[in-house]
């Protein structure tokens, strides 16, 4: 009996491979045949193929309309047949990103200025340079052009903005609870003073709240500790937007620094930041999202994608922006930091970027490919706004995400929306955007730098551990490690660069 | 006297085994109650073993829409698991029978060129370009489970289990005329069944466990195995839950990243943790009542 | 005359050796499908450990890309403090693994191997591997909620009797403790199959002859059963040997979280590596030290080697 039993389960499991197997052929073999069809189509452009890569989950509704409405269209616009892959989002900027590319396969698919620089330098990219006044046009006019420069390396363009969101002023601002805020009797946060306010009327009240749910706050402190314009270019390095200069200021000797991590050490042990923070980053983060904190760092589009979020525990959570104590112009390092790339060896890299023009192109491609199809996937009310049908997600609508294009749910209230458009108007470029540091030269400095960082700087610049007994031994490292070389390669690269701008 | 000290003896290593498998036991009920708390709860009361309230968000979270898929990946998982275990024990024990032959002149050459791969890999890139290009595992379900045929770990371990054979058995078959083939199936495969339990059990959980070999080399989703879908979800859900992805246009996701992280434990070690204890006597005697025959 | 004779060593010589495969031949035959894999995935591969010694670029591949002699080394060995710590935790929580694993696996195979109920053993035997499977991730998720400073349920218990809260996640020894019982934890049970299988395959007749001479329970524990566990010990240990500079980062990363506070003790090599060369997209550098951790291991597990064939034969790897 049981020996039956088993020959059965082999039996089965054989079947299944060959039937898997042949299966794979078939699927093949039926593409092929579609191909040849269509020879009409696409204003006399040769047949082409086309493989988009991206990170996440494919959404059931992804799926089927990228074998319909989505072929259907690129195929019709630019006669090419498109075919997405999703893979998970831990292969992004490495792991088997890298290998397709390492292997030569035809793709394309997203990337950010650090991965690129180290991808080029390894010849994994194609230059897309030639393509861009063709091909591109009509993205040219729906996508800021600060956001094209910063993908530029030598002055040849490899990597195209996927999309154009305002992005001056990341992290500069506090993002407060403003339901809380209210809830304590206060209307506004405008200084130092009145956040920490906030923070011990808002825990009197509820005392199971943490204050900061982050632990790098430089950014939105420094209108606090420093009357310069910081803009930071790493981890270590960073610029003054106010002074006219080239000269890069080492973050961690200067004397803003000093007076941050004390700032810091202070919330640190009144536990605004609390004690998990040195251990479990994550559940910082998942604190703010259920509904645990008191404030965050903000960007121009938090107040309503945060809320969105915090609301599933705190339903009538409200979120504003608040920059403390000065008025100083927004630095814009006039990108979007993500960008679509096309593989060194891919066939017709000048098919991919009409492709990502497509994306950008008009108000009806957009809504087609962030939302689907109206009145089946989405609807619009007679104020624009948009009310989804489904959850599923299509290609992601933050990577798509253009100021000119995207639509706002109903419950964003109109003054936001005003807000988040204008969020740009004021900014000031930042003297170093667009500078792509090739860090050949420094590669082991840099490498080893990153372990000091990450051991004996982060720790004080978050508060955990005190500047004076600490920082002269931090120093000391971060020296051994080759600092003054790594910052001196920096200047002389940034001065060249600045010197020919 | 003796009896009396026997018995209590006996009831301490009763008592111990028993503590040190609840405490291994723990964490799993740990991890099936968590599965069935909100994210929200859990973030606020911490772990208990019993759950508070008992909800199934998390696994509809998961399971939404996906259902067809997911039945198919238990699908391939289990193929896998049996074809993958079923080989890979022949190939094992046949190598191992190989390294343990009395007399044999090549065995230390064949368990040292075993050896040195536990120590010394290539990388990455190298085996990806050849499994892709040149073996053309890509996409196929060999792909998922060829490259594991021999894990050299497993190997010593038979080896080692097929060295506590009495010599005089495989002697006296030797006397008697028999081959090494005839020997290996008819003697050693019978006499070595405990390792065979063992390494069966460990090449199992290897299979089932296994997404790398997915992440490699499967794109095409009829191929996803279980483990594959789940690490899928969670780096999905991992990325999420940081906030870079939130979504403008109405339909808010809140992921459930401690939940999801529970779910999935329960969802891929429970089965086979459970199952295969009942399940490993009948598959090792097909195995070896099937290589006796074949 | 002399010609004819050799002539006829020549066929003798020939023959034997055809002998020779002959009966060699079903063994290699066994082997053949091992070393197919072995070479398909692992020989061939191996090319790829030129790349160590070189600067990889697209167009060049793995063969034509340029030399780079021995600078993807350099970041590790030229910063010597951070790589002696590195080493010299690595080693040492190995060593504390490999001892107290091995001794906690055999401990309980011995008294597995005493216990007559054969549905308890099967029971828990099944449950005792279950940690074997769990990912570390959700291991730190669970450690984490007993041994957080302010909620953890350990300072909670310790408040409730009085004692001062500990801060765990601040102290790089205490946590060399929790690492060494969470692998305890983990990969005790999985070992006990190993050996308890062993002990089931023994004939019952040593017992006998020793009960007939009057032994304690006890001393057939230690006289016969475990003298019975030392080849597999050997073996076992010898395996573990050649990974004694390798480090389980995922482990540390999930239990630790990479607190920058208990690096003096948790920074094994496979960390560092991680915060320095992975994080800054260095693969290169990071290959470079699997190498250097490879080559040390097979040194290492070639004096034990020689060091177990002294005392049996049988119990060498190769």
């Amino acid at each position: 009996m049981s020996k039956k039993r088993v020959w059965a389960v082999l039996f089965l499991a054989t079947t299944l491979l060959l039937s898997a197997c042949s299966k794979g052929e078939s699927g093949a073999a039926t593409e092929n045949a579609t191909g040849e069809n269509n020879e009409s189509a696409g204003s006399g452009l040769k047949p082409a193929k086309l493989k988009i890569v991206l990170y996440g989950d494919e959404s059931a509704r992804m799926k089927e309309l990228a074998k319909t409405e989505f072929k259907d269209i690129v195929k019709k616009e630019i006669n090419a047949e498109v075919e997405f892959q999703f893979i998970p989002w831990t292969e992004y900027g490495g792991g088997k990103t890298d290998l397709m590319l390492s292997t030569g396969e035809d793709f394309a698919t997203y990337t950010d200025t650090n991965y690129m620089v180290k991808s080029v330098a390894k010849g994994l990219y194609a230059d897309l340079t030639p393509y861009m006044d063709s091909a591109a046009a009509d993205m040219k006019k729906t996508v800021d052009e600060h956001s094209f420069k910063a993908f530029q390396l030598g002055g040849k363009q490899y990597a195209v903005p996927v999309g154009n969101k305002p992005n001056s002023g990341e992290f500069y601002s506090v993002l407060v609870r403003q339901d809380l805020l209210e809830e304590v009797g206060m209307s506004g946060v405008s200084s130092l003073t009145e956040l920490e306010q906030f923070y011990e009327k808002a825990l009197a009240a509820h005392p199971e709240l943490v204050g900061y749910a982050s632990t790098d706050a430089r950014r939105l402190l420094m209108y606090e500790y420093t009357d310069k314009n910081l803009y930071w270019q790493n981890d270590f390095l960073a610029l003054d937007e106010s002074a006219q200069d080239d000269k890069i200021i080492s973050w961690f000797e200067s004397e803003e620094f000093k007076a941050y991590t004390q700032i810091m050490r202070s919330w640190y042990e009144r536990a605004i930041i609390p004690k998990y923070a040195a251990t479990n980053t994550p559940q910082l983060q998942s604190d703010w999202n259920s509904g645990k904190a008191m404030f965050w760092a903000g960007t121009a589009a938090r107040p309503f994608e945060g809320a969105a979020t915090i609301s599933q525990a705190v339903p009538d959570a409200k979120l504003t922006n608040y920059f403390l104590s000065k008025d100083l112009p927004k630095i814009s390092r006039g990108t979007y930091s993500t960008a679509w790339f096309v593989s060194a060896s891919a066939a017709d890299p000048e098919r991919y970027v009409m492709f990502f023009n497509l994306l950008q192109k008009n108000q009806e491609l957009y809504d087609l490919f962030a939302y689907g199809i109206q009145d089946k996937d989405y609807t619009v009310d007679e104020n624009g706004r948009l009310t989804r049908l489904t959850t599923d997600a299509l290609i992601p609508d933050w990577l798509m995400m253009n100021k000119n294009f995207m639509r706002f749910d109903k419950s964003v209230p109109d003054d936001f929306i005003e807000q988040y458009k204008a969020w740009d108007d004021e900014a000031v470029i930042s003297k170093g955007a667009g500078f792509n540091f090739d860090n050949t030269p420094v590669k082991n400095e840099e490498t080893k730098m990153g372990g000091v960082f990450s051991e004996f700087l982060a720790p004080i610049a978050s508060g955990f551990l005190d500047y004076d007994e600490n920082f002269p031994r931090a120093l000391e490292k971060l020296k051994a490690a080759g600092f003054d070389k790594y910052i001196a390669e920096y200047q002389k690269q940034f001065s060249e660069w600045y010197a020919a701008k | 006297m003796a009896n009396q000290e026997n018995r209590t003896l006996i009831v301490i290593f009763y008592l111990c085994i028993g503590v040190f498998a609840l405490i291994c036991l723990a964490p799993f009920v740990l991890a099936v109650s968590g599965s069935l708390s909100t994210e929200a709860k859990l973030a606020a009361e911490g772990y208990s073993f019993l759950p508070r309230s008992i909800t199934l968000d998390t696994y509809k979270f998961m399971f939404d829409s996906k259902a067809e898929q997911i039945i198919q990946a238990y699908v391939v998982s289990v193929a896998v698991t049996v074809i993958g275990t079923a080989s890979a024990v022949l190939v094992t024990t046949a190598y191992a029978y190989v390294i343990t032959a009395k007399g044999f002149r090549y065995r230390n050459f064949f368990a040292f060129l075993a050896y040195f791969t536990m120590l010394f890999s290539g990388g990455t890139l190298p085996w990806y370009i050849l499994s892709t290009k040149y073996y053309h595992l890509d996409d196929t379900l060999a792909g998922l489970f060829v490259p594991y045929l021999l894990n050299v770990f497993l190997m010593y371990l038979q080896a080692n289990y097929f060295k506590s054979i009495p010599h005089e058995v495989i002697e006296s078959a030797q006397i008697d005329g028999a081959g090494h083939f005839r020997i290996f199936f008819r003697i050693m495969l019978p006499l070595g069944q405990v390792g065979l339990v063992t390494i069966s059990l460990f090449y199992a959980l290897q299979f089932w466990n296994d997404f790398y070999l997915s992440l490699m080399l499967i794109s095409d989703e009829r191929l996803y195995t279980i483990q594959y879908m789940m690490y899928f979800m969670m780096a999905n859900i991992q990325y999420l839950a940081s906030g870079n992805s939130a979504q403008i246009g109405g339909a808010v996701v809140a992921p459930p990243l401690e939940t999801a992280k529970m779910a999935m434990t329960c969802l891929t070690v429970l089965p086979i943790a459970i199952l295969y204890p009942f399940l490993q006597r009948y598959f090792v005697r097909g195995i070896i009542v099937g290589s006796v025959k074949g | 005359m002399s010609d004819e004779a050799l002539q006829r060593s020549i066929t003798a010589g020939r023959k034997s050796r055809l002998q020779a495969l002959r009966n060699d031949s079903p063994l290699l035959l066994l082997a053949l499908p091992g070393v197919i894999v072995l070479v398909l995935f692992a020989y061939l591969p191996m090319s790829g450990l030129i790349l160590v010694f070189k600067n990889y670029n697209y167009n060049g591949g793995i063969f034509g890309s340029p030399w780079a002699g021995f600078d993807n080394f350099d970041f590790f060995f030229s910063s010597m403090d951070s790589a002696i710590r590195a080493t010299r935790n690595t080693v040492m929580l190995n060593v504390l693994y490999m001892l107290t694993g091995t001794f906690f696996s055999v401990a309980i195979a011995i008294i597995l191997n005493e216990l007559r109920s054969r549905s308890f053993i099967k029971i828990t035997q099944s449950v005792m591997f279950f940690p074997y499977f769990i990912s570390w991730i959700v291991i730190g998720a669970i450690l984490f909620s007993l041994l957080d400073f302010d909620k953890g349920l350990l300072n909670r218990l310790f408040e409730t009797v009085g004692m001062q809260p500990v801060d765990w996640y601040s102290n790089p020894w205490l946590f060399v403790v929790i690492l060494v019982a969470a692998n305890i934890w983990k990969s005790a049970g999985y070992g006990a199959i190993i050996y308890y299988a062993v002990l089931q395959g023994i004939d019952t007749s040593y017992y006998e002859a020793a009960r007939i001479d009057g032994a304690s329970r006890v001393q057939l524990m230690t006289r016969i059963t475990l003298p019975l566990l030392i080849p597999s010990i050997i073996m076992l240990t010898l395996l573990g040997i050649g990974g004694m500079l390798k480090g389980d980062l995922s482990m540390i990363m999930g239990v630790t979280f990479l607190n920058p506070l208990l690096l003096p003790t948790t920074d094994i090599i496979d960390v560092y590596v991680y915060r320095t060369a992975i994080r800054s997209g260095e693969f290169g550098f990071a290959s470079a030290i699997t190498l250097y951790q490879s080559v040390f291991g097979f040194l290492l597990v070639l004096i034990a080697n020689k060091l177990a064939g002294w005392y049996d034969k049988e119990s060498k790897l190769f």
